[in-house]
């Protein structure tokens, strides 16, 4: 061995680092890479436009361009919901499985650390889905538009009519919510068995958070005392998730508020550190 | 070294291991009330037969599990904690690595892990990989390499942050005798630099080379533990090994032992062990030749 090698290393104590964290966050979003998922992203968002190219022939001006928006949006979430699910299982249950996980936390490295790369690294890769979906939206909004302007001018006196800016804030918004998302699939990983559980399990808290509100809706007043106290226990744990929804008329018609955004977005970030920190808790405890 | 650094690398005591197979409480023991200390600058040799623990041990002493009862510190840290592991360096039983990885990314990952200072992290890279004779392969991703280059890779991610205390699980499974015999040399060389290593490993030919001690598990509970020379010499026996030597001067030597009150216990036709013989005629790879 090399004399001339020696590292300080020895009785330090270790703080939690962010540069390690980001290793690991690295690490995973490479393997997303180099395992071909993207290819995967590449197939959805050539879906997405081929599908969107259908409805060219409705020419129904504006509401045509309310139909792309929406339904691009909806494609998004379904597909980004699926990825995320399915991303956050593989990409956990791969270190477990190939006892990758053994060989990483013998080494000087918080649970913390890793949990929280894991989760960056599939945040990352949901982030560049959403990026790419926005994109491609946005530019065949964009081009959409540009072809109903000249088609009939006196629908457009007033310019364009979509607000870009607002289509981007939504696809931050999805972002983060797919990062909530990511979170509680995480954190069903953490203490779940195998990848099928917790891709199962994701997909429940899922349409929980999707549809609670209906259920607060429904049973809010109407339905027994143990029921309603049920819905309310759901609906304080998990979040909602159509406050991310910030306008029926996405992109179109009124702007979305500044102050809003910021808000949805922190309620995003609370729950993922919340959820987060859930999840370390419970991986600490797990036998490797 | 520090002063108040602690004279063993590994300190056992009283530790007890259950996993619980099912929610209805049945427990299996795998380690029964273990006290062992590993002292530092030894080669130390974990054996037992397939099932007694070992492993499980091993993993108590990374913080991978949590012990049921008793103890375990590592240069005096506990081990659940993780500035214990500061030192370590670990080769998983039948490791298995990022397979989209190439040899050398994956070794520069490590090292970045354990804090490996940026200025010398490529260099130091290059010098473990050389180490185990994988260089020619290092490009390559690892999710091709054979179960014996696995376990060399594994070897070089387990030695890359210079640890103190090396723990290697198994190292010589699947690895051919050639190469087996360079773990063997390869894990003097470490002792000599005053490293400890703790080994397991079914290869009890080797474990006798390389161990100054040795621990044998049963079914969880420790049953032999102490230095090798002490458990396995013979000190009232000799041998020696003659050239050609005629029958009619085998007699004469026998007699004139009888003379002197001694018996010759017997004569035996010294065979080359079957290593020997393999490791002469198969020709060593150059180290930067690898495995092409
Ligand atoms: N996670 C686990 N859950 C339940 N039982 C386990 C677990 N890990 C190990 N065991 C059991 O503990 C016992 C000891 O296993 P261990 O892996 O330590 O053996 P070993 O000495 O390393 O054997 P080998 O020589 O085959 O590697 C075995 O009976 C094994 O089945
Ligand atoms: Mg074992």
């Amino acid at each position: 061995m090399n004399t001339a090698f020696p590292f300080p290393l020895s009785g330090r104590s270790v703080p939690f680092s962010l540069g390690r964290l980001g290793i690991v966050a690295g690490n995973t979003f490479l393997e997303a890479v180099r395992q071909k998922l993207f290819n995967f992203l590449l197939l959805l968002a050539v879906a997405l436009v081929a599908s969107a190219q259908l409805f060219r022939e409705f020419n129904f001006g504006s509401s045509e361009l309310k139909f792309i928006s929406d339904f691009g949006f909806g494609a998004m979430v379904f597909f980004g919901s699926t990825l995320t699910i399915a991303a956050t299982a593989q990409l956990f249950f791969s270190e477990i499985e190939n006892r990758t996980a053994l060989t990483i936390l013998a080494k000087p490295i918080w649970r913390t650390e890793f949990i929280f790369g894991k989760f960056l690294g599939v945040f990352a890769v949901v982030g560049v889905f959403c990026a790419l979906t926005t994109i491609l939206l946005l530019g065949l909004l964009y081009h959409r538009e540009t072809a109903l302007m000249t088609a009939n001018p006196e629908a457009f006196e007033a310019g364009r009519i979509i607000h870009y800016g607002d289509l981007v804030l939504m696809g931050v918004l999805q972002w983060l919510k797919f990062g909530v998302l990511a979170a509680f699939t995480l954190l069903i990983a953490s203490f779940s068995n195998t990848n099928l559980y917790t891709v199962v399990m994701g997909f429940f808290v899922l349409v929980i958070c999707h549809l609670q509100y209906l259920a607060r809706d429904a049973y809010g007043s109407v339905a027994s005392l143990p029921l309603r106290l049920l819905v309310q226990l759901l609906g304080y744990i998990f979040p909602n998730f159509q406050v991310f929804n910030l306008a029926d008329q996405i992109g179109i018609g009124v702007g979305i508020d500044a102050a809003v955004f910021l808000r949805v977005a922190g309620y995003a970030l609370i729950y993922i550190a919340v959820i987060g920190a859930l999840a370390v808790y419970s991986f600490r405890n797990r036998e490797i | 070294m520090t002063p108040n650094t602690p004279a063993s690398a590994i300190e056992i005591t009283g530790l007890t291991k259950d996993f619980s197979l099912n929610l209805r409480g049945v427990k299996l023991r795998a380690v029964e009330n273990l006290t062992l200390t590993v002292p530092q600058g030894e080669v130390f040799g974990l054996l037992g037969p397939n099932g007694s623990g070992k492993s499980t041990t091993i993993k108590i002493i990374l913080g991978l599990l949590e012990p049921t009862v008793g103890e375990c510190k590592v240069f005096g840290v506990p081990s659940g904690r993780v500035d214990s592991r500061l030192n370590v360096g670990y080769l998983p039983e039948a490791p298995y690595f990022y397979r989209y990885l190439s040899g050398e990314e994956l070794v520069r990952f490590y090292a970045r892990i354990c804090g490996v200072p940026k200025k010398v992290l490529k260099d130091r890279v290059r010098e473990v990989i050389d180490w185990v004779g994988l260089t020619g392969a290092s490009h390559r991703r690892v999710g091709t390499y054979s179960k014996g280059m696995l376990q060399r890779i594994g070897l070089a991610q387990a030695l890359v942050h210079d640890p103190r205390l090396i723990i290697l699980d198994e190292p010589t499974a699947g690895v051919d005798p050639v190469g087996s015999a360079e773990i063997s040399e390869l894990i003097l060389k470490l002792k000599k630099q005053g490293k400890t290593v703790l080994i397991t490993s079914h290869l009890l030919a080797q474990i006798e080379d390389i161990c100054d001690r040795v621990a044998i598990l049963d079914k969880g509970k420790l049953i032999v533990e102490g230095a090798v020379n002490d458990l396995v010499g013979l000190r009232d026996r000799q041998s020696l090994i003659v050239d050609s030597l005629p029958p009619a001067e085998l007699d004469e030597l026998r007699g004139w032992l009888a003379a002197r009150g001694h018996v010759l216990n017997a004569v035996e036709q010294p065979r080359t062990r079957l290593d020997q013989l393999f490791l002469s005629k198969v020709s060593r790879p150059k180290k930067e030749g690898d495995s092409q």
